[in-house]
């Protein structure tokens, strides 16, 4: 088998497109593609089983750690039904996550229009940048979260102090990178473009903005990740809605499957968002991933 | 490919009324100098280098690091602004980049995010040079043939071995139909079996097209294959130090007579002696 396959592939000249050849779909190609996936969701099938056992067999306060499949359940029914209108409170998990979902998206959306055209104007001009970057670096080595009560007495117990508290969370990551990306443009490329005719605005849409782009997206990675946060400290704090709100709500009232199922939710967003970015990031920019692949 | 050269030479020549002889780039009293800022300090890269370029010729430039060699030809391209002193390049002094003088990086410079093909239709983009749509298609296919990428146009310079980025660099330097070629250590970070396929190129490509050609490497070997004349420069602050005229035929590089011959190997004596003195000063001057 492999003596013949040495031989048909030693056939080809070095011009010859048929050298190029078609693997298929064989069992083996298949296994390569998918066992990835089929590990991870052993992996956690097992970690799930293991945890009800631990549960059941364990002796262990339901108060305090929830079987596993009483989780499940409370995410099913959470996600799969809505408050009747007029409802002063709504229990259903999917309500709050909407609200925090079109909270975090709506942030995130603003950080961008602000953080974006920010630091790009921070790395292209040498004047804003020094007039600029102490309030940016004293924003963003403040820790967000001791900002909050100063935005609950401005905005009081609402959705604009939620979203206010995310953009003031996710803004900085996006200004910061999108800054170093165009500081770090690399001088050659410059000089290239440079010796090729380019002028100030061609370098800047035809260079800077592309060699940055990569880094603005990673930017927005950060941004989602603080926005979490963002998201649940301002639910926490102050607020009736939102999945910060449930996690308190359920841990109050001993609900503790319902908290489980909302940690478990916010992991799956977070983990969904960060994962659409690197993907993104990949795309846009596959020669900064070269050696992963 | 001498006449071929020739023709290209008094071609460019009469279009502006001189004589073939007229030297395209003429330095007189160069200076170059960079501020460091924080140190207080203007440090002097090049003083009063003079030197004239003739239409067709390459020139190399070979010295220790630091010695102000790449400042030279960022001055000629106009990336860099003159202390003092003049470069012109067919009478007319340099105060920017423009489309008769081009340049081929050492770490290729490539924009990463293109085609193979769309990196070297950018000088097009960035200049108006009054060309047709169709035309510019066949400059670009022109070019990718000369340097024996055809079949690359839609790769992307990440997925090419260095030797293929540098031809690419190449492409693009040519894609105008510069009068003149700068080129700033092309080979230096390519391997040494490539190497030598790629200066055999480069020789080729401007037996080809008659280009003026300065080119800057650290190879003695490299300068003498490729160059016309050699040009040694001491170290900081630059100056020449000596001119050594190279009168192999060419093309030498599929000349196994050139590298084998006695006078190669005096040459080759002589301006590593001449390197070697300077590039000793830069060890004890660091």
């Amino acid at each position: 088998m492999a003596a013949t396959k040495n031989k048909s592939l030693q056939q080809f000249d070095t011009d010859d497109p048929n050298r190029i050849q078609d693997i298929g779909w064989t069992f083996k190609e298949v296994w390569r593609r998918t066992r990835g996936t089929v590990v991870v969701s052993i992996n956690l099938i097992t970690f799930f089983i293991l945890w009800e056992l631990v549960v059941i067999y364990g002796d262990i306060n339901p108060l305090f750690l929830p079987k596993a499949s009483e989780m499940f359940a409370e995410l099913w029914v959470g996600l799969t039904t809505r408050a009747p209108e007029g409802a002063v409170f709504s229990g259903s998990i999917l309500d709050h996550f909407l609200h925090s979902f079109n909270n975090l998206m709506f942030g995130l959306a603003i950080a961008c229009l602000i953080g974006i055209p920010g630091g790009l104007l921070m790395g292209g001009n040498k004047y804003i940048e020094s007039i600029l970057s102490p309030y940016v670096w004293a924003l963003a080595s403040l820790p967000r979260i001791a900002l909050v009560p100063l935005f609950i007495l401005f905005l009081g117990f609402t959705t604009k102090m939620q979203v206010t508290i995310i953009v003031i969370s996710a803004v900085f990551p996006i200004m910061i990178n999108s800054w170093a990306g165009v500081k770090t443009t690399e001088k050659s490329l410059l000089a290239a473009a440079r010796v090729f005719g380019a002028n100030r605005v061609q370098l800047y849409v035809k260079v800077v903005l592309p060699y940055t782009l990569p880094f603005i997206i990673s930017g927005i990675q950060q941004g989602i990740g603080r926005g979490l946060i963002g998201v649940v400290i301002a639910e926490l704090f102050g607020g009736s809605n939102g999945l910060g709100y449930l996690i308190q709500r359920s841990a109050d009232t001993f609900n503790t499957a319902m908290t489980f199922a909302v940690l478990l939710l916010l992991i799956v967003m977070s983990l969904s968002l960060i994962n659409f970015t690197r993907w993104l990031e990949a795309y846009v920019a596959p020669w900064r991933n070269v050696n992963h692949i | 490919m001498n006449f071929l050269r020739h023709l290209a030479v008094k071609e460019c020549g009469e279009q502006i009324g001189m004589t073939k002889n007229d030297p395209i780039i003429v330095a007189t009293d160069l200076t170059i100098a960079y501020e460091l800022h924080r140190e207080r300090k203007k440090l002097v890269a090049l003083q009063d280098i003079s030197l004239a370029v003739d239409p067709g010729e390459f020139v190399v430039l070979v010295g220790p690091s630091g010695c102000g060699k790449t400042s030279f030809i960022n001055a000629i391209s106009g990336l860099v602004p003159k202390a003092s002193g003049s470069v012109t390049v067919r009478g007319s002094e340099v105060t920017g980049p423009g489309p008769d003088r081009a340049m081929v990086f050492q770490d290729y410079a490539l924009l990463p995010w293109r085609t193979v093909e769309s990196n070297v239709r950018m000088p097009f983009e960035f200049q108006d040079l009054g060309i047709s749509e169709a035309e510019k298609n066949k400059r670009v296919k022109e070019c990718l043939e000369l340097v024996d990428l055809t079949g690359f146009e839609k790769s992307f310079p990440y997925e090419l071995s260095g030797g293929m980025k540098q031809r690419v660099g190449i492409a693009r330097a040519l894609i105008t139909n510069p009068d003149i070629l700068l080129a700033d250590e092309p080979f230096a970070a390519i391997d040494a079996m490539t190497r030598e396929a790629m200066q055999a190129e480069m020789e080729r490509i401007v037996m080809e097209t008659g280009q003026t050609c300065v080119f800057i490497t650290h190879s003695i070997d490299e300068a003498i294959l490729l160059g016309d004349r050699v040009i040694v420069i001491s170290y900081r602050p630059g100056k020449i130090k000596e001119v050594v005229n190279v009168n192999f035929p060419r093309p030498r590089m599929s000349n196994s007579a050139v590298k084998t011959s006695k006078e190669y190997a005096e040459l080759r004596d002589h301006i590593w002696n001449l390197v070697k003195d300077e590039a000793s000063q830069t060890n004890r001057g660091e």
